[in-house]
């Protein structure tokens, strides 16, 4: 067994003890009301369970990392697979990190299923070891990449904890206008994080279908001087075509459930690589995710929300206000440093501009002067609880927005990145 | 709340208009602070505001303006937003060459395309709009940063011990209870409990102030500094000669000017390296994945006949480096950078024969180089003249000869040959020397008779001297770039201050056998009422952390 391969096996044994690390945070949450037991013993002892737990699927996550680079010979940073990974594995540091600092386990019941998404979500990608291109043999790929994860991994924990703040906080009886509208709004981060999870189910159930269709698409391009020259391109697919190519006529499509052919066309100004497919994908999520939470409704007969703010009794909202904000106040300092300073040292090295206004670049900036926005609203105009909890939601849906959404709608220098 | 008002304070100190709660003691001055029951806001202490000012004039009201961490805030989100719009579609400015953007947004994204284009959002970075919100946000650090640094700092210089009733009670933090045993004892013992968490204790007879980590306070400032720093050096690059960004063409072996500068360089061969099929993964396998490419670089200085076009230039050797993409020559304020490369061979220099056909004879080789070739050559019975020549020859519309660009593409030389059997005059040869423009435009027929008399050709290869491939550098200087370092370093010290420690406050004092304790932090109010009640167990008093919370688990 070589070393890449040993790496690959203990990435599933850590996937699955978070998924059972995930399951105790339940039991320790909602055992509590379980008869002939005392409520607080149980939660202690079964959070204490599920952090050993998580802490060794952190350990074996860890060790997948370091054998996946003395094996590939590379630091595992430089694709979209190995970036997700890391990530997760960011979110699993910060997350312990936090928990030493406030000893609050019931967080990990927010930020297990996080990583669990996160993780699932880069084996989408392909896995093989890729050597490295020109543009990416620098030290400062690592050192910018891993430190500007570690800041939005931060932020993923406070994201965590202001979503459970909100689902703390957030009365489902009310029946106000001001009431209602708070309980749509965590129903739809409920069902946004859903979306993502139908991203995940639909590429494993294709793939795991080998479902394949492929199209010849005729990209028209004018050169500097004029000249007009088009090129024909295969594109293959591996959902089912809801959106075909630009201008592409189809050479095969699997029929998918009496759907022999593509219902529609990728708009042109769909910019970037793979544009049609991208757009494809992001449809399909959203269709699995819908009807995942449409399954959920007709077993549960209420909002998910008001599933989950029973489990949530007992926690003090405080504490979630205090984590959430501490966490992201831990972040800021490394984004910066990691997200920005650091990407600029390696612009100016590789470039020779520190700042190229790249689309990348400019979400970066983004998130940044978002996080220093929800800063100044803490510190200097009193924004805590809600406000702040939204505020730490909507930050996490810039970071992912940065991370995934501007490889997959805009192009840019950081396309090389290699999204699906 | 700004009226004028009484500000002098029942413990005999006259604080400035705007003052909220007493700079000495503490006790709230204003009516409606004093009339809530709402923990006190500590924001700089409670001290007056530089922009806190009677009958502000209209420098006092721009003052103000800039002042508020309000309107600092609604400038990052106006920045945001618009830094935003900028990412819709591709900027005019990562388009290189040929770019019409009046047409180009229109023809790719439709009306979309046209609305974006006319709302100048193609150059949205470089709008006047966006330099202004840059530019007000830059003023609001600076206004904001001195408006409350001054009075904290005076704040926190001179802070005493003994604080009113109504100031501990309403603090965040707060705790009373009744002691037994000797007031000051107790005082000293809970004064030693602080000094184990690192706090710095200041004992005035029964009242207590402990304090910890003060310099957090001036992180914030600290960042600002740098952040104005950083953007005083983007300014600066406005300064002509601060910011050169210019590309030059280097094929193998030549030396060509850095334009805008004093140097020359020399490109002694680009070198192009692929991945194996064996180091790469199933997917890759002949995709020709590139591993390596490189400059070999040489940089000189000029001395003399810098850009003369008709004396050599005097160069010195200064530097030699391999360029890689994560690797450019540096040399001072320079910077060569990898940009791009071209790997279409180019002609450098030919050395033909000359051969009599009708005898079968040959002559030569003479030298022949595509640039300032010699005119006159005498190569055996022959005496050759150039008289002109094309480099990338070509026949335009009106049947004329013409030359495409200055490469040489496709070179032809013309050449009046004066010998054997040939006029006294001379007859005038064409003469191509790359065998697909000989055959493309036809030289024998060209030459007409002269073909059967006489021939010059190149004998082999190793006659012809090519340039493999032309290396294209990225020509940097960016005298603001350091400046831009030493900004982001302070700003990440002064971040790094304000958020990983926390000031830690904790005031004390006993009245006959009644203590009252108030403690406040910037943030981690977790952490303040650990410490606070870690002391408190050190004297016997033991209870729960969050008991001691006012309704302020904030900040």
């Amino acid at each position: 067994m070589n070393l890449l391969d040993f790496s690959s096996s203990i990435f599933i044994v850590a996937f699955f003890l978070y998924c059972f690390a995930f399951i105790f945070y339940c039991i320790a949450v909602s055992g509590k009301k379980w008869s002939n037991r005392d409520p607080k013993e149980h939660e202690a002892r079964w959070s204490n369970i599920a952090f050993i737990t998580s802490t060794s699927g952190l350990i074996a996550h860890i060790i997948f990392f370091t054998t996946r680079w003395i094996g590939g010979g590379q630091a595992p940073v430089s694709n979209m697979y190995e970036f997700i990974t890391f990530l997760g594995m960011a979110i699993m540091v910060a997350y312990t990190i936090i928990h030493f600092m406030y000893r609050k386990p019931l967080l990990g019941m927010f930020a297990l299923p996080l990583t669990i998404i996160i993780v699932a979500y880069a084996s989408v990608f392909p896995q093989e070891v890729q050597p490295l291109i020109p543009a990416l043999q620098s030290i400062w790929l690592k050192i910018h990449v891993t430190m500007a994860a570690t800041g939005e991994a931060f932020f993923a924990v406070g994201f965590a904890a202001g979503l459970m703040y909100l689902l703390r906080v957030v009365d489902f009886s009310d029946t106000s206008k001001k009431g209602r509208k708070a309980q749509r709004w965590v129903e739809f981060t409920l069902i946004s994080i859903l979306v993502i999870c139908g991203f995940i189910v639909a590429s494993f159930g294709f793939k795991g279908a080998g479902y394949i269709a492929q199209f010849e698409q005729e990209n028209v391009s004018v050169s500097a001087l004029g000249e007009v020259t088009t090129k024909v391109e295969t594109v293959e697919y591996t959902m089912p075509p809801i959106f075909k190519p630009y201008n592409s006529t189809a050479q095969y499509v699997e029929p998918f459930l009496g759907m022999k052919e593509a219902l529609l066309e990728t708009p042109s100004w769909f910019d970037g690589v793979n544009a049609g497919r991208k757009l494809n994908t992001v449809v399909w999520s959203i269709i699995v995710g819908l009807l995942m939470y449409a399954i959920i409704r007709l077993i549960i007969r209420k909002p998910l929300g008001a599933l989950i703010h029973p489990m949530l009794d007992g926690i003090d909202p405080d504490d979630l206000d205090e984590i959430s904000y501490r966490a992201i106040a831990i972040g800021f300092p490394i984004f910066t440093l990691g997200g920005l300073i650091f990407a600029m040292i390696w612009a100016e090295i590789a470039w020779g501009r520190f700042w190229a206004w790249d689309p990348k670049e400019v979400w970066a900036l983004i998130t940044w002067l978002f996080y220093s926005a929800y800063l100044h609203f803490r510190l200097s105009r009193g924004w805590h609880g809600k406000p702040s909890a939204w505020l730490a939601v909507i930050g996490f849906v810039i970071v992912l927005f940065t991370l995934v959404g501007v490889n997959l709608l805009i192009s840019g220098m950081h396309s090389y990145a290699g999204v699906n | 709340m700004l009226l004028p008002e009484n500000t002098k304070c029942e413990c005999g100190h006259q604080n400035a208009v705007g003052t909220v709660l007493c700079e000495t003691c503490g006790k709230p001055i204003v009516q409606e602070i004093i009339d809530s029951n709402e923990p006190l806001e500590m924001r700089y202490d409670g001290v007056a505001r530089r922009s806190q000012k009677a009958n502000p004039d209209i420098l006092d009201k721009i003052w103000n303006f800039f002042s508020s961490v309000k309107i600092a805030i609604y400038l990052i989100i106006a920045t945001f937003v618009g830094a935003m719009f900028g990412t819709i579609f591709p900027q005019a400015s990562t388009f290189i060459n040929n770019f019409d953007s009046s047409v180009y947004y229109e023809e790719t994204y439709g009306t979309v395309g046209k609305i974006y284009y006319m709302l100048g959002l193609h150059n949205t970075y470089n709008s006047w709009w966006f330099i202004t919100l840059l530019v007000m946000i830059g003023t609001s650090l600076v206004i904001c940063s001195i408006d409350r640094v001054l009075p904290l700092y005076r704040a926190l210089n001179k802070q005493q011990i003994r604080k009113h009733h109504s100031f501990l009670t309403r603090q965040k933090v707060t705790y009373s209870t009744v002691i037994e045993g000797n007031a000051e004892q107790w005082v000293q013992n809970y004064g030693q409990a602080l000094k184990k968490k690192g706090y710095k204790v200041h004992i005035d007879g029964t009242a207590l102030l402990a304090e910890k980590n003060r310099f957090s306070r001036w992180g914030p400032y600290i960042n600002h500094i740098g952040l104005i720093l950083v953007l005083l050096a983007l300014l600066a690059r406005g300064i002509p000669g601060w910011n050169v960004d210019a590309y030059v063409k280097v094929a193998d072996g030549d030396t060509v000017p850095v334009s805008g500068t004093n140097y020359y360089v020399k490109s002694e061969g680009f070198k192009m390296e692929f991945y194996d099929n064996a180091e790469l993964p199933e997917s890759l396998q002949n995709t020709g994945r590139v591993k390596n490419f490189e400059t070999l670089a040489v940089l000189y200085e000029c001395e003399t006949n810098c850009n003369d076009d008709f004396e050599k230039p005097q160069l010195t050797e200064v530097l030699r480096h391999t360029i890689l993409i994560n690797d450019p020559l540096r040399y001072e304020d320079l910077k060569l950078h990898q940009f791009d490369y071209d790997l279409t061979p180019r002609i450098n220099a030919v050395s033909p024969m000359i051969i009599n056909k009708e005898t079968g004879e040959s002559f030569g080789p003479f030298y022949l180089p595509m640039v300032d070739p010699e005119l006159n050559y005498e190569v055996g019975p022959y005496k050759i003249q150039l008289i002109d020549k094309y480099m990338d020859f070509s026949i335009n519309g009106e049947g004329k000869p013409v030359t495409l660009s200055r490469e040489p593409n496709a070179p032809a030389f013309i050449f009046n040959i004066q010998g054997p059997n040939l006029k006294e005059s001379g007859e005038v040869f064409m003469y191509f020397p790359l065998q697909k423009d000989k055959v493309r435009f036809s030289q024998n027929t060209i030459n007409r008779e002269l073909t059967d008399k006489l021939d010059i050709k190149v004998d082999g290869m190793e006659n012809v001297s090519f340039s493999e491939a032309t290396t294209y550098l990225n020509i940097r200087i960016d005298k603001a770039v350091k400046f831009l370092w030493i900004g982001a370093i302070i700003s990440m010290i002064g971040l790094l201050l304000g958020t990983y420690w926390q000031h830690r406050r904790i005031w004390l004092r006993i009245d006959e056998d009644t203590l009252t304790l108030g403690a406040h932090t910037t943030k981690n109010w977790y952490g303040m009422r650990a410490d606070t009640s870690y002391a408190l167990g050190k004297v016997g008093i033991e209870l729960d952390a969050k008991s001691l919370d006012n309704g302020g688990n904030k900040g």
